[in-house]
């Protein structure tokens, strides 16, 4: 196909199509990065004059600030707790990684690798609970987290349950991709007298690093952005995670849009990082077990 | 063998019921236990506080020029009964702190003497006890409590109950407010009835067998294990007979203990309020009804006559505790013998080797497995119960089988048709209905889906070409909205669609148009929905369909090109087949987050205008969370899990159907 494509038809063509979706695709992108540094609380990239002429209306859709300015990072930073709130998340979302990762890995190892009973009905009751609205829960966790378990406000509540709510997807798509790792490399390794442990930390998990990288990025994830469940379980303004935090920049009564868009992107690049940084892992870990079955 | 291993299996399932039962039922006891002291120091406390506001009462109606501040009577109030710690009387007219012996009161100030700001929560009370009283006497129904207890941190009990006055009885003019250290004696349930019902059993059954086996040979090893089940369920249950009435029997004589303790208190505090009423010079005769031991609505009990004398319905009484004690202890015994047929049978030695035999599987699987159990199955099974409540805000603390509801939330949701609303000005359509809200969602899901394949397709089409130059850069790129975290996406997209400065009505205005109230009609705000949300998804399909074109051998398309087939030939019979592994399974997947994308709508249109552009779920978190009805919302959600569920067999079954026909 790929051959075929360079042969065939014009690549510039190619080009102007990409561009044009590039184009569409980071522009929202781009005009919050306008309104953060354009160090205003409007969200208007330039005012238009009382009979605006095409230019002036060209430069109001130009996403570039009239004036670049950092005080709208600086106002962030320094009036709220906004790096209390960063901080917050970066623990909840690193230990929900770790706990996440940790969960899923090992459950998908032994539906990938052994039979036994109930394999099929835990399988089917995972992509079964991707199913279960988020409405439904919101109530009874709140009751189990804060009043049985004991855990409301405190950093634990969230790590639980925003790591097991990546349980389903992470175990489906690690086993699609343990289940295309040959199943000699283990025997020959029990041959040589390895243990179980030994051969799931040593051989398995090295192997599968890309759908690992996939799953602890979705995790990360999982934990970095999630609101409404942490600003059900969290009540000290303190305890906050960021995204909780951010929504006092557009709640009911003010609109700073400024102050939101420069949190909008100190709050977005670490993700947007590591999502770059295991993009090259994403095709292969998200798709090798699909492409196999 | 086989006749030691049966004996050995009903001895252990003996012992596992037994055990299992006894510490369940212990548990059951001893929480009724704890249910009656806490009711008992509450009524010490009352009978307490509700003598001394009829003082007050009296103190309180005498003529203008009489009346003074009731700070002598609560002197001798707390003088008189030892186990009164503080006394507060306020009064709401004039927020006024009649008499208080509290320490944090003495120090802001002697009282007679108004209320500061500080003291908010002194008067706080006040109102909400007035407003208790009226309520209930409005309703004829009582709801609200009266009586207003809470036990401190210190052993202590702090009762408030409103007083009255003459001119006006019916309104709480204020509050009598106590801490008392109540005075009941409590002991400990006796533990040993648990080791008996743990270990007797279990032993006898051991030892008669064991005689038995020697006395007599049975030949069949069937006929064995069955006389042995009946044997050992027989002495379970005469076991469990035991064990329940002793705590029954047991709880019962504790509780005329308790019974007998407030009626003496309450003698003693007849006597010094007659005392009392004479010492002060008040008009003030006690009455032949004791109107003093009072549930949290002031009701009297009738428990105790006014004489000190304990009434029949005292016994009546404890028969709803030993009912409710009876249920729990026949629940266990049930769960007991049903583990001992468990046991008996060898269901749990075949449970027990299938454990064993695939021990490293389950190990592997448990973390995962604990953590889905507890926080998705559970609340899952747990919201499903409440669809069939009535819960709300306001009746959280009450037991679900006292708001049982049945199907009610599910008529109401499913058999309303309401379609159509007919208003002075003409038609509309009536958007909260659940028909319209599906009707939109399942347009929202198939535009949604449909527009993310499509969009993802072409450009994975467009990507696939190792000859492409910036290939990683345009990768990069485009993946970038699935990178943002999406709620702030979607605020981006909530300020690009802004009727004055959104550059998208801008842009409609640079070509000479007029700029659009985009969240003002129900098809702009579904169109920047789809938008939102097409422009969020695309790259997932995207990067799935870049996995499966490269998964597909160059071969193929060489072999279709000598057999002279053409591009669009090629796309159809290569192409899409190949993919359709990978693709099925992320189109489902899309299909359900789509169904249940609660950020785009939430954030973006808000539903708007008039609730028109609500999804499902959007529609049940309002109600949960702006309506605050727990009930009908979870009731809500359930009918979308099972329009999902039903969706998911229904795609598996005609995928599968599909493929058997490939």
């Amino acid at each position: 196909m790929s051959r075929k494509i360079k042969d065939e038809s014009s690549p510039i063509l190619i080009h102007v199509v990409l561009i044009t979706f590039t184009a569409m695709t980071i522009y929202p992108l781009l005009w919050v990065l306008t309104i953060a540094f354009s160090g205003k609380q409007s969200l208007a990239i330039a005012l238009l004059p009382e009979n605006p002429t095409v230019w002036d209306r060209l430069r109001a859709i130009i996403p570039f600030p009239e004036t670049v300015s950092l005080a709208n990072f600086i106002e962030v930073i320094t009036e709220k707790n906004f790096l209390v709130w960063m901080g917050n998340s970066a623990i909840v979302a690193t230990l929900t990684t770790l706990l996440g990762v940790f969960l899923s890995c090992t459950a998908a190892y032994a539906f990938s690798r052994f039979k036994f009973p109930g394999q099929r009905a835990g399988l089917m009751s995972f992509l079964v609970s991707q199913m279960f609205p988020g409405t439904l829960m919101m109530v009874p966790l709140y009751i189990i987290v804060v009043q049985w378990l004991n855990l409301g406000n405190t950093f634990w509540g969230l790590i639980l349950v925003y790591s097991t709510i990546a349980i389903p997807f992470c175990v489906w798509m690690l086993k699609g991709y343990f289940d295309t790792i040959p199943i000699e490399i283990e025997e020959s390794a029990i041959m040589d007298g390895a243990s179980r442990t030994v051969i799931f930390f040593r051989i398995i998990l090295p192997l599968a690093k890309p759908a690992i990288s996939v799953t602890a990025l979705f995790s990360f994830m999982a934990g970095w952005n999630e609101f409404i469940i942490a600003s059900l379980l969290m009540e000290e303004e303190k305890m906050y995670t960021a995204p909780v935090g951010l929504k006092f920049f557009v709640g009911e009564h003010a609109t700073q849009w400024g102050s939101f868009a420069a949190g909008s992107i100190i709050v977005s690049v670490p993700v947007v990082l590591l999502f770059m940084y295991t993009q090259k892992y994403l095709v292969s870990g998200l798709t090798a077990g699909s492409v196999k079955g | 063998m086989s006749i030691s291993r049966n004996i050995f299996r009903v001895t252990l399932g003996l012992f596992v019921g037994g055990l299992v039962s006894a510490f369940l039922g212990y548990w059951f006891a001893e929480g009724a236990l704890r249910e009656k002291v806490a009711e008992t120091r509450v009524r010490q406390g009352t009978i307490r506080a509700m003598a001394l506001a009829d003082l007050v009462f009296a103190e309180q109606s005498r003529a203008e020029k009489e009346k003074t501040a009731p700070g002598a009577l609560i002197q001798f109030w707390q003088q008189r009964h030892n186990d009164v710690d503080a006394v507060r009387v306020m009064r709401l007219s004039g927020a006024r702190l009649l008499a208080s012996s509290f320490n944090d009161d003495l120090e802001n100030g002697t009282p007679p003497r108004r209320l500061k700001r500080s003291e908010k929560e002194i008067y706080d009370l006040g109102q909400l006890l007035r407003a208790n009283v009226d309520t209930n006497r409005e309703e004829g129904n009582p709801r609200e409590p009266e009586v207003i207890s809470e036990e401190l941190r210190n052993g202590r009990l702090r009762v408030s109950v409103p007083w009255f006055t003459a001119k006006n009885p019916e309104k709480a003019a204020g509050y009598v407010q106590l801490e008392v250290s109540p005075t009941i004696t409590t002991r400990e349930l006796a533990f040993w009835p648990v080791l008996v019902l743990a270990l007797v059993p279990a032993f006898l059954f051991f030892i008669g067998s064991l005689i038995l086996s020697r006395l007599v040979k049975l030949e069949h090893p069937e006929s064995v294990l069955w006389s042995a089940m009946t044997t050992s369920v027989l002495l379970m249950i005469f076991c469990l007979l035991g064990f329940g009435n002793y705590y029954l029997i047991d709880l019962g004589q504790e509780n005329v203990r308790f019974q007998q303790e407030l009626a003496q208190l309450y003698t003693a505090s007849r006597t010094s309020a007659e005392e009392g009423a004479a010492e002060f010079a008040l008009d003030y005769e006690t009455t032949y009804t004791n109107d003093w031991d009072v549930n949290a609505y002031r009701q009297p009990l009738r428990y105790i006559s006014f004489d000190g004398e304990l009434y029949i319905g005292v016994g009546t009484a404890q028969d709803t505790v030993a009912n409710r004690l009876g249920m729990a202890f026949f629940g266990c015994s049930l769960l007991a013998i049903g583990l001992l047929v468990f046991f008996g049978l060898g269901g749990a030695a075949r449970f027990w080797h299938i454990i064993v035999d695939y021990r490293e599987a389950y190990i592997y699987t448990l973390p995962a497995m604990t953590g889905m159990l507890v926080l998705v199955f559970f609340p899952f099974g747990y919201g499903i119960l409440l669809s069939f409540t009535d819960q709300t805000l306001y009746n959280t603390e009450k037991p679900l089988l006292d708001i049982w509801a049945g199907l009610n939330n599910y008529i109401e949701i499913i058999g309303d048709f309401n379609l159509i609303q007919t208003t002075e000005a003409g038609w509309s359509f009536n958007y909260q209905n659940f028909y319209w809200t599906l009707f939109i969602t399942v347009a929202w899901t198939v535009v949604n889906v449909s527009i993310g394949v499509t969009i993802g397709l072409i450009l994975a089409l467009l990507l696939n070409n190792k000859n492409l130059r910036f290939k990683a850069l345009y990768r990069g790129l485009l993946i970038l909205p699935w990178a943002t975290p999406n709620y702030v996406t979607a605020l981006i997209w909530k300020g690009l669609f802004n009727r004055e400065y959104g550059p998208i009505n801008h842009t409609i205005q640079l070509f000479g148009g007029e700029p659009v109230a985009w969240f003002d009609s129900v098809f702009t705000s579904f169109l920047t929905g789809i938008t939102v949300n097409g422009w969020l998804s695309f790259p997932f399909m995207m990067v799935i369909c870049l996995g499966g074109l490269q998964s597909i051998s160059s071969d193929m398309y060489e072999a279709a090109r000598l057999d002279g087939a053409n591009r669009w030939q090629q796309f159809r019979y290569i192409t899409l087949p190949s993919l359709k592994p990978t693709l099925i399974p992320a189109v489902i997947l899309s299909v359900v987050w789509t169904f249940n994308m609660f950020n785009v709508i939430y954030l973006v249109s808000g539903g708007e205008p008039g609730g028109s552009n609500e999804i499902l779920i959007t529609k049940a978190y309002k109600l949960a969370f702006q309506d605050y009805r727990y009930g009908y919302s979870a009731a809500y959600s359930t009918v979308i899990f099972l329009i999902l569920l039903i969706y998911g067999v229904f795609q598996t079954k005609v995928s599968r159907a599909m493929e058997s026909n490939a």
